[in-house]
């Protein structure tokens, strides 16, 4: 108990500054009209339930990271949930295949409204390498409504932070 | 503190009060009614045979209830006594407000399981059984009205006797009804040896074998005497209330007996120990020394404790019944104990409501062990199972032995408005306010045994939860639950008549509470100390009041405000639309029933937490492909909670035993004349040692 005592005081805080507007990788993703309503009724808290519909781990390294203590998604109102009967929001990765179509259709189906969906990686935004390829159902947005996308093969963490902070408004 | 033994008068002197000539009516009532009844199911047609029994058997049950309250309301008894109906000592019956309470009792059982047996026997009733059963109803209202050693002792073997035949009921179906009669007839032999020796020694010193004359004798004799009986005494009563460790013939017997016979054993026969133990602890050696009743109360307190663990493990509907039983009588022992040591201590007032408690305890534990025995019975009647782990579902298919569970179920939990709860409160009321002024043994005895007490009552709201959750709700786990259906209209009314008399002793205690105080009286103890109106249940000089009804009505006015808030609260945000979702299911295939939380993933935290308790067993067996040990072919998983205390106890008592029999084998090679000569040997060194002596 005391070495865990220890050594949080010896790390310090190592959590990066909050990424500056404009800075590459962090650009605001636009939210459609609809989602804006929903964002609203959220009220700056988010509770997000993470879907891999067929991804290659590359963005659960990135989605963990980004809500690890160095950048910390937490601090602007977000929050991994197990289930997404929890859930406001889903974070979708991965070309959907098509053993994960359904599944995700009901868990979007779980989801208490008002429900927000983001599409994390060029998998999910539209099928990135494995379009066409057999198996594959098509992109996230072929099987659920996708409010907000973020490009990047995988993208870094500094791109989740943002779409999350344009989640949560903060 | 004597025994309010009756004189020894016959009954038709002039000055009995109405109350004994209608206690003495209706328990010569039962015995005629019973013995008919008998007699009647030996020769009518099969399809008649269960209706006969079962309706002779609620009528006795009838007229030994109506005896027993009339014997609670009056204030001593005359002995009836009949030479030479038993050999050497002949027959005495008495009844006085203690007997007539435990009279009572088992009477109100009886009538339950009288009408539930007349469905639950059907057209298969066998000849013997339906004959057995009225007679153990009346064996059972006997042991109470027992006025002498003699008597008592013949009523106990009548009442073993035809509890084993009963019992033995449904050998021919299943095999391990066989082992489980072996078990309680050697063990309630056992218990019959040794009250049995405890009262022959007791006798010994006195000038008969009637209570009047025992309770007489009792305080010339010396304490080393009278520990002696106590310790018999406590061995042979304490093996029939299921006491540890004498209690390993109970979760045997109790499951594999018919379910109406489970519930007159469960609910009438094992009070009958406690009934014992308070008739000759108090009444004939007339209260005794602090380590009696000390020793009662950490024999309760570990039994209330074990029972509920080995109840909380096990996934037999049945055998988790038996052994809250033990659980129970443990509780019941441990009021029993408290009253003795607080007499023994100079705390009548204490002592009396200690008692009160025990003996509520005994009636609430009649009422609702018989309904859950009851609608444990329909169950299997309809599934023909009694494993919690291929159950559930059944509130579709019988919704109203679902009802009647639950209804038993919350009753045996000692939470309001639950019927145990009353008395278990008046319990630890007793135990706390028994610190005052506590000698040392008696300050290190009384918290633990309120804690014991706590522990028991929170194990058995996890118990009952868990039986009733995964027996009755969720989706059915087999086809034999999946296919259940309502059990006859006469099972039924059992089960309703025993949730009547939950209900009643839950909200209503006060009610009962005069009578009790008359029993408590009558075993010799200040009778008002706890008072009762019908609403509030009231301590007499003692800070402790409740009131059962309030606390359900208040409970029952914040359910019913919670559920209205919680359907108003959709309509204040009407903007959002209700929508109807798919059950969360992570998304996969449909839910099915080996998804479900079975009773035994129940149980697992609360066996990991009792680890060292009940050292459960198991064992993984791994079967690998014969081309790579890495590879698994098959994995087979089986945990087993064994009962510890009797592994330990009981396995080397019998191996002992079993050595000894087979070592004494050679003595007996089948030679004439060597058994000849043993004969010779004995006489002849008979003769020495006389010579000897004289």
């Amino acid at each position: 108990m005391l070495s865990l005592w220890r050594m949080i005081r010896a790390t310090g805080r190592i959590a990066e500054p909050p990424p500056s507007p404009g800075a590459p990788g962090a650009q605001p993703v636009p939210l459609t009209g609809q989602a804006e309503d929903a964002k609203r009724a959220l009220g700056g808290s988010v509770q997000i339930r993470h879907v891999d519909a067929g991804s290659c781990n590359g963005c659960e390294v990135e989605i963990g990271a980004a809500f690890g203590p160095v950048y910390d998604a937490e601090r602007y109102g977000a929050r991994l949930v197990a289930s997404p009967r929890h859930a406001d929001a889903l974070i979708v990765t991965g070309v959907v295949t098509r053993n994960m179509a359904e599944p995700l259709r009901r868990t979007y189906a779980a989801v208490p409204a008002p429900k927000l969906v983001v599409a994390v990686g060029d998998c999910a935004r539209n099928c990135g390498v494995f379009a066409g390829a057999y198996g594959v159902a098509g992109a996230a947005g072929d099987i659920v409504p996708v409010d907000a996308e973020v490009p990047g093969c995988p993208p870094r963490p500094e791109a989740i932070v943002a779409a999350v902070r344009e989640l949560t408004g903060r | 503190m004597s025994l309010a033994t009756p004189a020894l008068a016959a009954a038709h002197l002039p000055g009995i009060s109405a109350h004994w000539g209608l206690a003495w009516t209706g328990m010569a009532t039962a015995g005629v009614i019973a013995a008919a009844t008998a007699l009647v199911s030996l020769v009518v047609p099969q399809r008649w045979r269960a209706g006969v029994s079962g309706a002779g058997t609620a009528c006795t049950g009838l007229a030994g209830a109506a005896a027993g309250v009339a014997a609670v309301t009056g204030h001593r008894g005359p002995t009836l006594s009949a030479a030479g109906v038993l050999p050497l000592s002949g027959v005495s019956l008495a009844v006085d407000p203690l007997s007539g309470w435990f009279i009572a009792v088992t009477g109100a059982v009886a009538v339950a399981a009288g009408v539930y047996a007349i469905g639950y026997a059907g057209r298969s009733a066998s000849r013997p059984s339906a004959a057995v059963l009225p007679l153990f109803a009346a064996s059972l209202l006997a042991v109470p009205a027992a006025a002498s050693a003699g008597t008592l002792l013949a009523c106990w073997e009548l009442m073993a006797l035809t509890s084993l035949l009963l019992v033995l009921a449904e050998h021919k179906r299943r095999p391990e009804v066989a082992e489980a009669a072996r078990w309680y007839a050697v063990m309630t032999h056992l218990g019959l040896v040794c009250v049995l020796a405890g009262l022959m020694l007791l006798s010994a010193h006195s000038h008969g074998d009637g209570f009047a004359a025992l309770a007489q004798a009792a305080p010339h004799l010396s304490p080393a005497v009278k520990g002696t009986v106590f310790a018999l005494v406590l061995a042979g009563f304490g093996s029939k209330a299921g006491l540890v460790p004498l209690h390993a013939w109970l979760p045997r017997a109790h499951p594999e007996a018919p379910s109406h016979v489970s519930a007159l054993m469960s609910a009438a026969m094992v009070n009958l120990g406690v009934y014992g133990l308070l008739r000759v602890g108090f009444g004939l050696l007339g209260g005794g020394s602090t380590w009696w009743w000390l020793l009662l109360i950490a024999l309760g307190a570990i039994s209330a404790v074990y029972g509920i663990l080995q109840a909380a493990m096990s996934t037999d509907v049945k055998r988790l019944l038996g052994c809250s039983t033990t659980e129970n009588m443990g509780l019941a022992c441990v009021g029993a104990g408290a009253a003795g040591l607080f007499a023994t201590t100079g705390h009548p007032v204490l002592a009396g409501l200690a008692l009160a408690a025990a003996l509520l305890h005994i009636a609430t534990h009649a009422a609702f062990k018989t309904l859950l025995f009851l609608a444990a019975g329909s169950v299997l009647h309809a599934t023909g199972t009694r494993d919690l782990d291929a159950l559930g579902g059944l509130r579709r298919g019988m919704p109203a032995t679902t009802l009647a569970f639950g209804w038993g179920a919350l009753a045996a939990s000692a939470l309001p408005p639950g019927t145990a709860f009353v008395s278990e409160w008046l319990l630890v009321q007793a135990l706390i306010h028994g610190l005052r002024g506590a000698s040392t043994a008696t300050a290190i005895t009384l918290p633990l045994a309120v804690s014991a007490v706590a522990l028991t009552a929170g194990l058995a709201v996890a118990t009952f939860v868990r039986a009733f959750g995964t027996g009755f709700l969720a989706k059915p786990r087999g086809a034999a639950a999946a296919a259940a259906h309502e059990s006859p209209a006469t099972m039924l009314a059992g089960m309703g008549l025993a949730g009547a008399a939950c209900a009643v002793l839950a909200l209503v205690p006060g009610a009962v509470l005069p009578a009790i105080g008359r029993a408590v009286a009558a075993a010799g103890f200040a009778a008002s100390s706890s008072a009762g109106g019908v609403v509030t249940l009231r301590l007499d000089s003692l800070a402790g009041e409740v009131s059962p009804l309030l606390l359900t009505l208040a409970l029952l006015i914040v359910m019913i405000a919670a559920a209205a808030w919680l359907r108003a609260l959709p309509a204040r945000r009407a903007a959002r639309a209700r929508r109807a979702a798919r059950l969360w299911d992570c998304g996969g295939g449909p839910l099915t029933p080996r998804m479900e939380y079975t009773a035994t993933s129940f149980a697992e935290p609360l066996q990991r937490v009792f680890d060292d308790v009940v050292a459960p067993e198991t064992d993984l067996d791994i079967t690998h492909l014969d081309e790579a040990r890495y590879l698994v072919a098959s994995a087979e998983y089986r945990r087993k909670v064994p009962d510890r205390i009797e592994r330990r106890l009981y396995e080397p008592v019998l191996k002992a035993v079993g050595a000894w029999g087979n070592a004494a084998r050679r003595l007996a090679p089948g030679s004439v004349h060597q058994y000849l000569g043993y004969g010779f040997y004995a006489v002849t060194g008979l003769l020495i040692v006389l010579a000897m002596t004289r």
